[in-house]
């Protein structure tokens, strides 16, 4: 891999660990239902997938899963594995949405906010086996106004990323 | 990579609908993950019916085994604690209270080292209590259940001054093991409940079970809840067993986690007579039951505190609880006044 | 935004809506009360109390029979042979956190229900 795409990848990653931090300190969804956040990380991995490939994105996901938990809720804690099957459910539903669907960049957050959120339920049914249907259902009604956020501020933020920056020119 | 991708038009709205099927059959998959496994958490439950009281006890556990050892081990110890405190039977190789009221003879009688606790423990607060909280009034109280189950009249003042040996002083222990026999009447009424629950307790600690619910009748231990939520216990009116004590117009709720909740009232074995309710724990200066309040209820970390502490707090008046439950770190108390008021230490409002 | 776009969000609300009015429609009927009755810390008995027509149930007890009955989502003892008929006195409990004592006959009644309880312990 070439040193500009490595550092550009670095430089993405850590965005996005600092987008992550900073959302934990925003009060607006904290507490009120556990699990709903808006997902400002998100962007980043959007970005990602729209200007590298799969093998990309799904290591900056996992890595960024791995820095979160080191530097916020802890390696291994059950809140890691929520992280990380989230993330990675997540990313292989945008890429196929990307990939095989005429959905805009915002069809395609709004999906990665879903799968995001079941790949979470997965993992919290296995540590905890809640009740989750009540959950699903909001977590979906949800998803739609975090989703087109998270895809128009990724669609804007590429739009400008594109003019200075040549991707993928390695 | 750079490469532009190209669309096959056609395909794409069944490839979307494709994409949105994939999800609803995770979500089915999810459900049905649910519905196959067995809840992790599951509620086993059992009733005793020990100390004249009914003891409901939940144990909240992912592990069937350790919760029918431990349902299995709590009803040993509070049958163990039930016979070594019963003062009206005999149990086969035990020396209980009902051995030690019913021996005549001036001796030193050999006794369970739980017992003797129990017995210290008593003696202790009889100290602290100055006095109030008596386990030496055995001659008092059957007087009196005489006459309850008889259910009519009241013992006059005479009968109830004449009753002789109910100095504490008479119990007299030894060597951790035995009790000079002849000249005490003991019932342990006002401490076994609390002193049985928090072996329980102990025992629930030592085995790494911390989701449990135990209502042995005036004491509540309460472990951790399972979906990280409190315990909501409420108060009982002791006017009307069918309702719950109200703070103003909301319900009285205690929501706790590790706490004992004890309460003491004139909630059972009372009968009426002249439209007056004799309940049954007695104050050991009067000689009549008390009626400083219609019920207290503690919050503690120990049953055993709690529930000697609760009954204490009855024999006194409101205020004078109030000074006295100063001593107790940690412990905060609910009076229910007789003009049905509802007066609280300040830090009740934690668990409200 | 495009058209697709908004055939997904429409596609995500309809489910949602969905899966909202399957709970709404599983919730309703589950209401059920039931009494337990306990012969010397033996669960001996459990009677649904969600009864129309008034019903009457005997139990063994330790001084021998014990006449229930049972009405709608209420139950009582009836008849027993104790010294002072304490349970008898009592009369009809319906509460969840109600429960009836007969020492002498060692008998307990109690009552649960599965529907979302205000409390999960009361204090007496």
């Amino acid at each position: 891999m070439e040193i500009k795409k490595i550092s550009r990848l670095a430089m993405l990653l850590a965005i996005s660990v600092t987008l992550n931090i900073i959302e934990s300190f925003l009060p607006i969804f904290n507490g009120y239902i556990p699990g709903f956040k808006i997902g400002l990380a998100n962007i980043v991995i959007l970005i990602v997938i729209y200007v590298y490939n799969f093998k990309d994105v799904l290591i900056i996901s996992i890595l960024r899963v791995f820095l979160v938990g080191i530097l916020r809720t802890g390696l291994f804690s059950p809140s890691f594995f929520f992280s990380l099957s989230g993330s990675i459910l997540s990313i292989i539903t945008m890429y196929l949405a990307k990939k095989y669907t005429k959905l805009s960049i915002i069809g395609v957050s709004i999906l990665g906010s879903i799968s995001h959120t079941i790949g979470q339920i997965i993992m919290a049914i296995i540590f905890y086996n809640l009740n989750m249907i009540y959950y699903m259902a909001f977590a979906l009604i949800f998803s739609i106004p975090t989703g087109i956020l998270i895809g128009f501020l990724a669609k804007e933020i590429k739009k400008t990323l594109d003019t200075s920056i040549e991707w993928q020119n390695n | 990579m750079a490469k532009k991708r190209k669309f096959k038009k056609g395909v794409l709205p069944k490839l979307l609908i494709l994409l949105i099927g994939f999800l609803i059959i995770i979500f089915l998959i999810i459900c049905l993950l649910k519905k196959i496994s067995t809840p992790k958490y599951k509620e086993y439950t059992k009733s005793l019916n020990y100390m004249d009281t009914v003891i409901d006890i939940k144990l909240y556990t992912t592990n069937e085994k350790q919760a029918n050892t431990a349902l299995e081990e709590i009803e040993k110890i509070y049958k163990h604690y039930h016979e070594l405190t019963d003062r009206y039977n005999a149990y086969d190789g035990i020396n209980n209270i009902y051995t030690i009221n019913t021996t005549q003879e001036v001796k030193k009688l050999e006794i369970e080292r739980d017992l003797y606790n129990i017995l210290d423990y008593g003696i202790n607060w009889y100290y602290k209590s100055n006095g109030l909280l008596d386990i030496n009034v055995g001659n008092l109280t059957n007087l009196w259940k005489q006459y309850r189950d008889n259910n009519n009249g009241i013992p006059s003042n005479d009968e109830l001054f004449k009753i002789s040996g109910l100095d504490i002083k008479n119990i007299v222990l030894y060597d951790d093991n035995q009790i000079l026999t002849g000249n005490v009447n003991i019932d342990l009424g006002a401490l076994a409940k609390g002193y049985a629950t928090e072996v329980v307790h102990h025992y629930l600690n030592s085995i790494g079970l911390d989701n449990y619910l135990i209502n042995a009748g005036g004491t509540v231990l309460a472990g951790k809840n399972i979906d990280s939520q409190k315990f909501k216990v409420g108060i009982q009116d002791p006017d009307n067993s069918a309702s719950i004590l109200k703070d103003g117009n909301k319900d009285l709720t205690l929501k706790v986690s590790n706490k004992v909740i004890t309460s003491s009232g004139g909630y059972e074995r009372f009968y009426e007579y002249d439209g007056v309710r004799y309940h049954h724990i007695i104050d050991p200066n009067t000689k009549m039951p008390a009626n400083n309040m219609k019920s207290v209820s503690v919050i503690t970390d120990n049953a055993m505190l709690g529930d000697a502490l609760s009954t204490t707090l009855f024999l006194m008046s409101i205020e004078t609880g109030q000074e006295f439950v100063k001593q107790f770190d940690g412990v905060e108390v609910i009076w229910y006044s007789n003009d049905n008021e509802i007066i609280k230490t300040p830090g009740i409002s934690k668990y409200e | 935004m495009n058209k697709n776009d908004i055939k997904l969000i429409i596609i995500i609300l309809i489910i949602a809506i969905m899966i909202l009015i399957v709970i709404a429609i599983s919730d309703n009927n589950k209401n059920t009360k039931k009494a337990l009755i306990y012969y010397d810390n033996n669960l001996i008995k459990t009677i649904d109390l969600n009864v129309e027509e008034t019903q009457e149930y005997t139990v063994e007890g330790y001084n021998g029979e014990v006449k229930i009955i049972v009405e709608n989502g209420k139950i009582k003892v009836d008849e027993e042979n104790s010294p002072l008929h304490l349970c008898s006195k009592q009369g009809f409990i319906e509460k969840n956190y109600e429960s009836i004592v007969c020492l002498p006959n060692k008998i307990i009644i109690k009552i649960t229900s599965d529907s979302q309880e205000q409390y999960d312990t009361i204090i007496r």
